[in-house]
Order: structure tokens, then sequence, then C-alpha cells
């Protein structure tokens, strides 16, 4: 028998992928302090605005080639419009 | 014990072997994915691919073929999130993955909501969210947003470099409850103040509650500038927007 769907059955889907979603918020609070968070995990970059870091691809229509250390504050090499 | 083998799906089986290492989160993954219908584990694994169009069709056709919401939302999206949490968790996978992920989950949700609509199960809220004119820095917002979506707001992105018109042009077309506002730019936060201000002279302030953040705004800076919330990350961004539609008690 199918759990019925009802305001509260949906709820506890909703605090589980609320728990979920505040561990990873947890995870971006540490990695952002010394990973940019646009970088992807190819070392890309995702960002829609210039940065000092962002080295052309081997191909043209690729993301950005990542060239920041991640040592540095990363912050200070995003161009502003 | 269930064993590895006993899951259904290869992407899925490789994904736990290679990413889950704590013994006993890799015994609670393959119980969870080894428990669920092949067709939900091409859902998560989808998901866990980031894949929102594949993600999109499988979920429909599922929903047409008789599958229940809450199987497609538990054996689905919420097992193939599970797993992403754990990548992510472990920097197998970054921010942008994981925002792909959410945007994945947004395309199989998009199909669940009607069922739960016919439920009579609505959304906590409508939030209008966006970042400033000016500003085209998005993983704040975008992270508030997938924190939104997942404590069951229904949420209108407006994207980066927004105008004032266009919250103004938002919130007339959507009526949200809440409107937030994100700027992490020492320069364009100002903008959230005139985005404030041009509601006051459109006579729309009072019919929308306005949450403001980002890394420079602080909570004296929200209140100088009129804002009815302020969060200092994704995590009071749904604190503060389920206080301002009347639901929790907030931050």
């Amino acid at each position: 028998m199918p759990e019925p769907l009802d305001q509260e059955a949906y709820q506890r889907r909703l605090d589980r992928l609320s728990e979920m979603f505040g561990s990873m918020m947890e995870t971006v609070e540490d990695l952002t302090t010394k990973r940019c968070p646009y970088k992807n995990k190819e070392g890309r970059c995702t960002a829609g605005f210039g940065c000092r870091n962002q080295r052309k691809p081997p191909q043209k229509g690729e993301k950005y080639i990542c060239g920041g250390d991640d040592k540095l504050d990363y912050r200070s090499a995003w161009e502003v419009p | 014990m269930t064993e590895l083998n006993q899951v259904t799906n290869e992407f899925i089986r490789g994904e736990i072997d290679e990413f889950v290492e704590r013994p006993e989160e890799r015994e609670r993954m393959i119980s969870m994915f080894a428990a669920c219908r092949p067709e939900m584990l091409d859902i998560g694994a989808a998901l866990i691919e980031g894949e929102d169009g594949v993600v999109d069709e499988l979920t429909r056709a599922q929903l047409d073929a008789g599958t229940e919401a809450l199987e497609v939302m538990d054996d689905g999206l919420i097992a193939g999130m599970a797993l992403v949490g754990i990548k992510f968790r472990e920097n197998f996978i970054f921010v942008p993955e994981v925002l792909s992920c959410a945007r994945a989950m947004k395309a199989g949700m998009a199909h669940i909501e009607p069922i739960l609509s016919d439920a009579g199960i609505e959304p906590v809220g409508k939030v209008v969210m966006g970042t400033v004119k000016g500003d085209l820095h998005d993983i704040g917002k975008n992270l508030c947003i997938m924190m939104l979506r997942g404590a069951g707001f229904e949420v209108i992105d407006l994207g980066v470099d927004t105008s004032p018109d266009d919250f103004i042009d938002a919130v007339e077309e959507h009526s949200p409850l809440v409107m937030g506002m994100s700027a992490l730019l020492t320069t364009t936060m100002p903008n959230m103040g005139k985005t404030i201000d041009a509601f006051v002279d459109a006579d729309l302030r009072e019919a929308v509650k306005i949450m403001v953040g980002g890394a420079p705004v602080t909570p004296e800076f929200a209140e100088d500038m009129g804002a009815d919330g302020y969060g200092k990350d994704a995590m009071e961004c749904v604190a503060i927007a389920k206080q301002l539609v009347g639901v929790g008690s907030g931050a």
C-alpha cells in the first residue's frame, strides 16, 4: 500500500532535503575560504564575469581554465563591470 | 547485509564504489539504492550527472506511467541528491556541480508540483530572487534558491544584473510574498537601496516583503535601506523567508 500523498508526507521529504542542503551549506562555508566557488571539478571557470585568473581554453567555446592557485583571496581577481 | 552488486544501475554502483568511503554511509547508500526500482535509479543517475533534460524526461515518463510522486521523490530525486551531498562533502565535486544537480532536481520537481497542488499541497510561499543591477555574481543567490526550493518555496529567479524595473515587473507579474536581493560588491550594494526606493516610488513597497543578503551587506545596512529582513547566508535566507511569510520562528 503506497503512502498517501498529503502535507505531512511531503513535509517529511522537505525536511530531509533541507537537512541535506544544510549540510551542503556547511561544506560551502568551509570550501569558499580556500577555493573559488565558480571553479568546477575540472578546474574550469563557470563565472559569468571577467576574472584575472581566467586562462584561455584549448578549444574555442570551452570554459576558461582557472589559473588561480587557491592560496590567495580569489575575490581580488574578480573584475567588476 | 546488502551487497553493492544488488544495486542494479551500473553508474550508481560505480559512484558508490568510487566516492562513498565511510563504511556506515556506504552500507546505507547500498541498501537504499538496492531497494529502488531500475527506473528510479535512472532518474537518480541523471540527477547525479546534473542532466536536467534527462531528469525532466524520465520523471515525466514515470509519472505518466502511473508511478507515485512520492516514489519518484524518494527513490529518484532525493536518493540521487543524497549521493551528491556525499561527493560534495568529500570534495569530489564542487559548487558548480551541486548547482547543476539542483537544477536537475528542479526539472523533476516541476512535474511533481502539479500533483502536489492537486492533492491540496501548496508551496510555503512564492519568492522572487535576483542579483542587483551591475552585479554579475550569482553563486550566493543560486545557493539561496536551492535552499528555498528545498524548503518548499516556489522561486522565480530573475538572474543577475537585475534592474529595479525588472524587480518591480516581476513582483507585479508573480505577486510573491517575498522578494530577495543579493549583491556581492560594495559598489553594487547601494543598488539594493535604490531598488527599495523604486518600490516606494511605484507605490508597491507594501506589496512585498524584501530581504537582502550578500557578503558586504550587514544587518545595519539592511535596516538603513529599509529592508524587511537580512540573511548572512543561505540558511538564514530560508529562515528569514519563512519568518516573512509567517511560518516558523525565523533566524
